[in-house]
């Protein structure tokens, strides 16, 4: 070892297994710090886990690519560290790869190690015709020659130009070009759109912004992009219809009102639409259903977990109150507000926000007055409540004021039709607008 | 014609240094300091080597492993009453117990990068490679055991690990059957550690015990304080005499926990709570164990110091023999499966060997 400085370059390594990239959480140390070997160097979350990243070498940090909030791909160098000033330059730096490399063993087994960082970066995917064997899983061979299509001509959007199960189907629903006729850009590799199979659409770039004034960028990161990607594919795969209704909730108001409780804690509209909602379903169970477009399959639901969406400083999250058929109101009343509580201060665990089979949004609180809610897919459908407030309406020929909530259905129209939805809208609202007679009917 | 009761079964369990490294004189061994110190040695060095591991995982430098701390004293224990002539049979997470046997460090990480000379353990004799298929090493070790008798080895016995999610596979039954019916020399000792992945205990198995699922097979079961290392050593000594001296295999269930995650892929907080961590780091193995050391005389914080930076020493020189290049052998797994040649297995390396040759040919053209 010579006592002159090199520079190490931290390459992302594959934290999990299959892991193809990273949010970037926090940086430990700050350009121009000096490192030791196996100090934190930087906080990384995967698909599986966010783990803490210590230095490989000891030097001075030259250079860290990118922020919180980034997302980092494997195999990217995300650090630049000088090493060589004696004791940090040892082996890692300079040694080959440790971890043995499977050059020709095309599929994944448990044992099968991570890409490690130093080894030298290989192409992602093939850009011309594709050379030697096509890297595919078996399963996979098997659906194209049961198609009577050449594999050698899929496009692989995989690891490594991996050609998977959903690239076969596409490419026989004509949906890619062979890779012989034309190589196709790298893009497929990576992080770029793949070709979606759905006639005439296309997105299109973005234009630059910039050219008519100033902007901001930032990453759609976490809960934003979760709920960017459900309600998208809700909006495309769903066909929504919305039926809209009133509620008069005079006679509920009342009864809610003779509650003594005055602080946050009090009844609010929210746990009676969940309780009416569990028993409607019961009665119209194509609500607590979900489509399975693969199997061709309507899956009904035979419990009743109802999602409420809270607004949160992180964005929109949906806990849900499991069995809500089982509870009393002031039970469900109790776990609405104590859920509402951890999704504000942000400890909702996962399972909080798992396996509900209805969803309820409460809009009325905050503002407008009805709206069209998007489906929280699978589910069939979700209700959205306006805001309660007295209005004129006519009574026996005579104007009256009345306490009006708006009621909108949002529903799959593959799983239940028009007829469906305005008998269970009948079947809320006359439960709503007549408390006693729904109490009188109640079953446990 | 009443119903009378036929049989009544019971487990028992075994601690010997408690919590806070008070030992129960009835129970102590009879270990010599240099035995004692060597117990002390294998759990630092496997701490310390499952923490580097980690390290080398994260940056990179080894594929996903099974982390083993907070396990030492139930993997390390028993290896003290582990003979030369005796075979051990490991699972995954068993790292204390291949250091203990004189397994080089460097061959573990070989196995954990992906290299299948880590499945090779040079001047080690009578030892199983790492089995990460869950549970298929129990038929291997009653096997062993059965060869053993067969061929008239005295003094000879087998020791075989396997955690709890093992035990409702079917290969534990048919192992543990066949070892308990043909009265082979086996010890089985189950790491119950609590979590099968993210598979808790409860949702294993409805059992009182998973020692009890011995005694089914008839042979002698008991449950261990699996983080008490002297227990640990009792309970498989009492076992592999009695396995000997020809009286048949025995099931130990020793009552662990693991501190960290299933394997570097998974994240533990996401399926269970840090008090229940809290709890059992509490119950650190090598504290207790120190402990007791130290109201015997026999440590120090000097004696301490010396030994982690003997240990680091040796990992760091480990570490450096795993990171020096070595010529890759495609065909190694053609070396490794039989102990003798056998003519299917070279058509076999014969047709790989073409096949490889071909596609590197493509790849140059």
């Amino acid at each position: 070892m010579t006592e002159e400085a090199t520079v190490f370059e931290f390459k992302l390594p594959d934290l999990g297994e299959g892991i193809h990239e990273g949010e970037l959480l926090t940086w430990h140390v700050e350009i121009g710090q000096v490192i030791d070997e196996d100090a934190p160097l930087v906080d990384v979350e995967t698909d599986k886990a966010a783990v803490t990243i210590p230095s490989p070498v000891g030097g001075k940090v030259l250079e860290l690519v990118g922020s919180a909030g980034d997302t980092l791909t494997v195999g990217e160098v995300i650090a630049r560290i000088e090493t060589g000033d004696g004791a940090a330059s040892a082996a890692p730096a300079a040694a080959p790869p440790a971890v043995a490399q499977r050059e020709s063993a095309p599929a994944d087994s448990e044992a099968a190690p991570a890409p490690a960082a130093m080894v030298p970066p290989q192409p992602a995917a093939p850009a011309g015709p594709r050379r030697g064997p096509v890297p595919a899983a078996p399963a996979t061979r098997r659906l194209a020659r049961e198609l009577g299509l050449d594999i050698a001509q899929i496009p692989g959007s995989g690891p490594a130009g991996r050609v998977t199960r959903e690239d076969v189907q596409r490419f026989a629903a004509g949906g890619l070009e062979p890779v012989t006729a034309v190589a196709p850009d790298d893009e497929s590799a990576g992080t770029g759109a793949a070709p979606s199979g759905i006639p005439f659409f296309e997105l299109e770039p973005m234009p630059d912004f910039s050219q008519y004034g100033a902007i901001e960028t930032k990453p759609v990161r976490s809960i934003r992009r979760k709920v960017a990607r459900k309600l998208a594919t809700s909006m495309i795969v769903v066909p929504h219809v919305a039926l809209m209704d009133d509620a008069d909730v005079t006679e509920l108001e009342v009864f809610r009102r003779r509650e003594r409780r005055t602080d946050e804690r009090r009844l609010s509209l929210l746990p009676f639409v969940v309780k009416a909602i569990t028993e409607c379903l019961k009665e119209h169970r194509m609500f607590n259903a979900s489509l399975d477009p693969q199997r061709e399959e309507i899956i009904y639901k035979q419990f009743y977990n109802i999602g409420f969406a809270a607004d949160t400083p992180r964005g929109l999250i949906v806990p849900v109150v499991r069995d809500a058929d089982k509870k009393s109101i002031i039970e469900i009343s109790a776990e609405i507000y104590e859920l509402a509580v951890k999704a504000r201060d942000g400890k909702i665990e996962v399972k909080d926000l798992q396996g509900s089979t209805f969803t309820i949004t409460n809009i009325g609180p905050l503002g407008g007055t009805r709206l069209v809610p998007t489906i929280n897919y699978p589910e069939v459908a979700i209700l959205g409540m306006g805001r309660a407030k007295p209005q004129p309406v006519v009574r026996d020929g005579q104007i009256v004021a009345r306490t009006i909530l708006p009621l909108t259905l949002a529903f799959d129209h593959r799983v239940a039709d028009g007829a469906d939805s305005a008998r269970f809208m009948s079947a809320l609202v006359r439960r709503l607008s007549d408390p006693l007679d729904w109490l009188l009917a109640m079953k446990g | 014609m009443p119903i009378r009761d036929k049989h009544e079964f019971k487990v028992s369990f075994l601690q010997v240094l408690d919590e806070d490294g008070r030992v129960d004189k009835q129970l102590e061994p009879d270990l010599s300091r240099d035995q004692l110190l060597e117990l002390y040695r294998g759990m630092v060095l496997a701490r310390e080597a499952d923490q580097r591991m980690l390290r080398l995982q994260r940056q990179g430098r080894l594929g996903t492993f099974s982390p083993s701390t907070g396990q030492e004293a139930a993997a390390c224990g028993p290896l003290l009453a582990l003979g030369k002539a005796d075979w051990l049979v490991p699972a995954f997470r068993e790292l204390g117990a291949l250091l203990m046997r004189g397994v080089p460090f460097n061959r573990v990480l070989r196995f954990w990068g992906g290299w299948e000379e880590g499945n090779v353990f040079p001047g080690v004799d009578r030892t199983l490679p790492i089995a990460v298929i869950v549970g298929s090493q129990i038929p291997h070790a009653a096997g062993l055991g059965y060869a053993v008798r067969h061929r008239g080895e005295k003094d000879t016995a087998v020791l075989t690990f396997f955690g709890d999610g093992a035990t409702s596979e079917g290969d534990f039954h048919e192992g543990m059957n066949f070892a308990a019916v043909w009265k082979a020399p086996v010890v089985f000792i189950c790491q119950n550690n609590q979590w099968a992945i993210s598979t808790p205990l409860n949702k294993q198995t409805v059992s009182e015990s998973i020692a009890q699922k011995g005694l089914a097979y008839g042979m002698p079961v008991l449950q261990v304080d699996g983080n008490d290392a002297l227990a640990m050593y009792r309970a498989a000594k009492e076992a592999l005499d009695r396995a000997r001296a020809g009286d048949g295999p025995t099931f130990i269930e020793a009552i662990t926990y693991r501190l960290m995650m299933h394997t570097t892929a998974d994240d533990p907080s996401k399926y269970r709570a840090e008090g229940e961590v809290d709890q059992w780091e509490r119950r650190d193995p090598l504290v207790r164990f120190r402990k007791y050391l130290g109201s015997k005389r026999l440590w120090n914080a000097q004696k301490e110091e010396q030994l982690r930076v003997e240990v680091k020493q040796y990992i760091d020189d480990q570490v450096k023999e795993y990171e020096t290049p070595i010529d890759v052998k495609p065909d190694i797994i053609f070396d490794l499966v039989r102990g003798i040649a056998h003519e299917l297995i070279e058509e076999q390396r014969a047709e790989f060997l073409h096949r490889l040759n071909d596609e590197n040919e493509d790849a140059d053209a």
